[in-house]
């Protein structure tokens, strides 16, 4: 037979989805060669092939030697046979096509055979199809390039997990780069958000970069990240101005007071889509919280003279005699008369008649209203509010700009946001894309018709169980796939990722994953039964992924091509110690060479204020 | 910056602004640096070099404080 040196031995056991296959004797151990080629017999992993009629079935070997003997034959064969278990995957046609899931079992007595190159070409190869992109290729077969099928990956979610160190971020930048091929895919979209600022300058001319306090230098392409207030859900405002509301009623005492702001400006700049009977609280319309804050603040603060006509409020006087009436536009409180009850010390000053008891909540929004680092977000450069409401732009040009630009990628570049609202403003622009391409489903630009990726780094620090990303993260791998909207997680820490995320990942690229539990989360959250293959997780070399799932017709184990070196991002390991002689070394620092005779801190207090890592000293 | 190419063991190409006495280093696994306030001799010597990683290891690395760029 001309398969004959492929023949490993016969099934002699059948229970569920597993097989117990004894090795035949006469089957060589070690090396066998096929075509030429040689492979290892029972490598954990590998692939075997159990021929029955007109198809195929395919099979993984998970478990290899004394341990894989059935319970009932250990004391009858102690050393004299080999075994090996295999889980059944899919089935093959004799044409070639593969699909997973089985339609019948194999039976007692079946053929088991190696899986060669050109097998495994058969399953894996459609390199022709233009909706397979290739990340690398499959381990131990060069001449193999793993493929996946970006429908299956947007649509259905996935998940990037590795230890630090493992190439995360190289396969994040592989899939990128695959997917952002201006020719193949014209109308690519993908979001990255970025909380170090490491893709920026890996993905500088295939992205737009936004960043808050862009560098605006010549020769920068940052651009500014505003995001309105009046963007945000009431619920989401609140979270990032005024704090936590001791009761309901100073609650909707605001809430009633922001609709009726949305209601004056909508009034005078009547926007299309709604209207005034439509209107609530969380609509899109802008106000001008300055002077809502400032309404507020004289309501709660604003003492007054009882013995006046109309009672008017008492401001307190500068030096130049004026009162010291405050400036809203700039956040700036006014300042009011001690309070005095005795006719005798003068004029009578008393406390305000309003029942209101926010003060601390308007303490904190003035401060963020004076403190530029929250400018992106209470100044958001052309959507700024005026008085009235009016606005130079409208949210339709902001979000063009992420997601409707030339270039296929827009990085959000989220290193500057204060660490306090961090999750809160993930949350807010995830809600805002979702909510915008949910709604917009029907139109070109909708999402589902041109469908956007999402790309979370860092996953496990805004993705475990509490803020207010999670929830708009779950609505997303839950629905996200009706509505064109496609998630990918990546986080070195998959234990804490929120388990309902995980488990709604279709795709999963497993890097090196050495702790238990982590470990443990990925192989429940997976959907094939394939416990042997997350066993291998701790021993993948840099840079090797197990993709498990579906945008990938059979599990692969999987060597990433890294990117060129020019779109790597940031975030290799330093250099303490160069392996390289001084005169070879391509490192300009580390532990073994002498520092500078005259270091400059003033420069690293520079980038330090500047929240930018470029100096202004360097030429562009 | 402009960069000329040049034949090394482990430098791609090297620039130099005269203005602002910055040198431009791209190495050959294409990390690039900016080296500040470097005089113009040392740039003509580290062209003129035999060796320029050598002179880069000898004369430049460990006296001129640089950035990544």
């Amino acid at each position: 037979m001309a398969f004959k040196s492929t023949y490993l031995g016969t099934i002699q056991d059948v229970s569920g989805t597993s097989l117990s296959v004894a090795l035949d004797n006469t089957a060589p151990s070690g090396l066998t060669y096929v075509d030429g080629e040689g492979y290892r017999i029972g490598q954990i992993g590998s692939f075997v092939k159990i021929p029955i009629g007109y198809i195929d079935l395919f099979g993984i070997v998970t478990q290899v030697g004394a341990s894989a003997v059935p319970e009932n034959q250990v004391l009858a064969q102690p050393y004299g046979y080999r075994w090996i278990k295999v889980q059944l995957i899919g089935e093959g046609q004799r044409n070639g096509s593969f699909q997973r899931g089985i339609s019948q079992y194999p039976t007692i007595s079946d053929e088991v055979h190696l899986v060669s190159e050109s097998d495994l070409k058969k399953i894996y190869g459609q390199p022709d199809k233009p909706y397979f992109v290739k990340v690398g290729h499959i381990a131990g077969a060069e001449s193999i390039p793993a493929l996946i099928d970006i429908n299956k990956l947007v649509t259905r979610h996935s998940a990037i997990v590795g230890t630090t160190g493992s190439g995360k971020s190289t396969t994040v930048a592989s899939i990128l780069n695959a997917i952002s091929d201006p020719v193949k895919y014209p109308s690519a979209r993908v979001i990255v958000f970025d909380l170090h600022g490491e893709y920026g300058h890996a993905l500088k001319d295939r992205a737009n970069i936004f960043k808050v306090n862009a560098d605006k230098t010549a020769g920068s392409i940052e651009k500014d990240l505003f995001i309105p207030f009046w963007a945000l859900s009431f619920e989401e405002l609140c979270s990032v101005s005024f704090g936590a509301f001791s009761n309901d009623k100073d609650e909707n005492y605001v809430l009633e007071q922001i609709s009726l702001a949305k209601k004056e400006s909508l009034k005078k700049y009547a926007k299309e889509g709604v209207s005034e009977d439509t209107l609530n609280v969380d609509s899109p319309i802008a106000f001008s919280l300055n002077k809502l804050w400032y309404e507020l603040y004289l309501e709660n603060f604003g003492k007054f003279y009882p013995d006046r006509p109309d009672r008017p409020l008492a401001f307190e006087l500068d030096d130049a005699g004026l009162e010291m009436k405050g400036d809203f536009s700039a956040g700036i409180p006014p300042v009011f008369k001690p309070i005095n009850t005795n006719k005798d010390n003068g004029e009578r000053v008393q406390h305000p008649t309003s029942n209101l008891n926010i003060g601390q909540q308007l303490h904190s929004l003035g401060a963020k209203l004076r403190i530029p680092r929250f400018d992106f977000l209470f100044k958001p450069g052309d959507w700024t509010p005026a008085e009235d409401g009016k606005t130079a732009k409208d949210l339709d040009s902001l979000i063009q700009e992420w997601i409707g630009s030339d270039k296929p990628i827009t990085i959000m570049d989220l290193s500057g946001v204060p660490n306090s609202i961090l999750n809160t403003i993930i949350g807010v622009l995830l809600r805002i894309i979702y909510d915008g391409l949910f709604w917009a489903r029907n139109l070109s630009q909708g999402g589902r018709n041109r469908p956007l990726l999402l790309l979370m780094e860092e996953a496990h620090n805004y993705l475990n169980n509490e803020g207010s990303a999670l929830p708009v993260v779950q609505k997303i791998v839950k629905e996200g796939r009706k509505y064109g909207i496609g998630a990918m997680i990546v986080s070195q820490r998959p234990s804490e990722v929120n388990s309902t995320i995980l488990s709604q990942c279709g795709t999963f690229f497993a890097l090196r994953l050495a702790n238990a539990i982590d470990r443990g989360h990925i192989t429940s959250a997976v959907t094939d039964n394939l416990e042997g293959l997350t066993s291998m997780l701790p021993i993948l070399r840099t840079g090797e992924a197990i993709i498990l799932g579906e945008a990938v017709k059979l599990p692969m184990r999987t060597l990433i091509d890294a990117p060129p070196k020019d779109r790597r991002p940031d975030s290799q390991d330093p250099i303490i110690y160069d392996e390289q002689e001084d005169d070879d070394s391509m490192h300009p620092g580390g532990w073994g060479i002498k520092m500078e005779d005259n270091p400059n801190y003033k420069e690293f207090l520079e980038t330090w204020r500047a929240q930018s890592p470029f100096v202004k000293r360097i030429i562009k | 910056m402009n960069r000329q190419a040049v034949t090394s063991s482990n430098i791609a190409s090297i620039g130099y602004d005269a203005d602002s006495q910055t040198l431009e280093i791209e190495f050959l696994n294409g990390g690039v640096y900016q080296y500040f306030d470097v005089p113009q001799y040392v740039h003509e010597e580290l062209m003129n070099a035999s060796s320029h990683g050598q002179y880069l290891a000898q004369n430049i690395k460990g006296v001129y404080r640089y950035s990544k760029v």
